[in-house]
């Protein structure tokens, strides 16, 4: 039976985590993988006494609720999801908190915008040419013509920074971000 | 602190050294050292001098199956590149790296094939080689293979221990996914047989070697100001 007792009960940390990914990843999907990255990680054992539940993810911003004392394992299962169904992700932990209210005010900002699919533009550098997939803020996805620019690291898309490509094209058209 | 971290930039890896740079900055590194194969193609460094707060390094890695190869471009690469990498691929090699003080860092492939042996390890104390690990692997595998790979690691963690040599722990980057913020890096290193003190120290040696590298020596332990 659960205990009412407050001293009894098991105290809990809430972890904010953002999530980069090449694709759109559904919550069930990443709660799927997390579940198996501790399985494989630290076996039914360890994953008994570190029950994990996603409290809420959005697509980008996630809190994930572990065991005060296995903070630490809780990260590392975090850090070795390297991929969601076929696509690269990168789950990167923002901070440790003790509510759920001071986590939400503090690490889950509002969703930045991020443009959609296949923007339409090209890039065409000596060294690299391909279709811009998505651009957030500086960060520039482009999908290389060449596949085999991306062999070894298991990637869709390359990524670069507007930096990289600021001034490259020769009909660059001044949008605000600098292509 | 100042944490470190190496790293491929495209060509070699998939994305270039200015996102490289801003996802790093983003998560916490002072610094980064690109550590490609031929450091003269990186795509655009300039590109990441605009990115403030990071100091970026080209450093070198070397890749070669036979001693003289691999002494060929140490001598090629040691003037020009205030950091330089040795990826371990034969047994013979990773013994000519350790006794190689112009080598800065060996990254040894943990696998059960290939151990770390003892005279490498002395070898290694006496040029100062640091030796790294590589904590790739425990993100990519899964079931036996990791669990191979955790245990040639903690051997050859051990046997580092005894000789005292110097740790270096990276996630050997090839796209800004595979970055990992310092502390998830951290927790990580601990499931692999880190201490938490060991594994934060071997996060920012690698700064701590390009600081020394880029003072002008002109013998050991005499410095031209």
């Amino acid at each position: 039976m659960r205990s009412r007792l407050p001293v009894l009960r098991t105290r809990r940390r809430y972890l904010a985590f953002a999530l980069e990914a090449e694709g759109e990843i559904q919550p069930n999907e990443l709660m799927g993988e997390i579940h198996s990255s501790q399985f494989s990680l630290f076996g039914d054992a360890g994953a008994a006494k570190n029950r994990l539940k996603l409290i809420s993810f959005d697509g980008r911003f996630g809190l994930l609720r572990c065991h005060h004392i296995y903070i630490q394992d809780t990260r590392a299962i975090l850090a070795s999801i390297c991929s969601i169904n076929g696509i690269r992700v990168a789950l990167r932990t923002k901070g440790v908190f003790g509510t759920i209210k001071s986590a939400t005010e503090k690490y889950i900002p509002q969703l930045g915008k991020i443009s959609a699919e296949n923007d339409g533009r090209r890039i065409e550098l000596e060294e690299v040419s391909g279709w811009i997939i998505r651009t957030h803020g500086l960060e520039v996805d482009l999908c290389p013509d060449d596949r085999n620019k991306t062999k070894g690291s298991d990637t869709r898309y390359l990524g670069l920074t507007s930096f990289d490509l600021c001034g490259g094209h020769e009909d660059a058209d001044g949008t605000p971000d600098g292509l | 602190m100042s944490f470190y971290e190496c790293l491929k930039a495209y060509p070699e890896g998939s994305a270039s050294a200015s996102r490289l740079a801003l996802t790093a900055k983003r998560l916490g590194y002072r610094g980064l050292i690109i550590c490609n194969q031929e450091p003269s193609k990186v795509f655009r460094p300039e590109a990441a001098d605009r990115i403030k707060g990071i100091s970026l390094t080209i450093g070198a890695e070397i890749k070669a199956t036979n001693i003289r190869a691999l002494r060929g471009r140490i001598l090629a690469l040691r003037g020009s590149y205030p950091f330089l990498a040795v990826q371990g691929v034969t047994e013979e090699t990773v013994r000519a790296a350790c006794e190689d003080p112009s080598v800065d860092l060996l990254l040894h492939p943990c696998d059960g094939r290939r151990p770390f042996t003892i005279a490498s390890a002395r070898a290694a104390r006496l040029n100062r080689v640091a030796i790294g690990f590589d904590l790739s692997p425990l993100m990519r595998l899964r079931g036996s293979s990791r669990a191979r790979w955790l245990e040639a690691t903690k051997r050859n963690l051990k046997l580092a221990r005894k000789f005292d040599l110097a740790l270096v722990i990276t996630a050997n980057a090839r796209s800004h996914l595979d970055l990992r913020a310092p502390r998830d890096l951290l927790a990580l290193a601990e499931v692999a047989g880190f201490d938490p003190g060991e594994a934060a120290a071997a996060l920012q040696l690698p700064g701590k070697l390009v600081e020394l590298n880029r003072k002008k020596w002109l013998g050991p332990g005499v410095e031209l100001l």
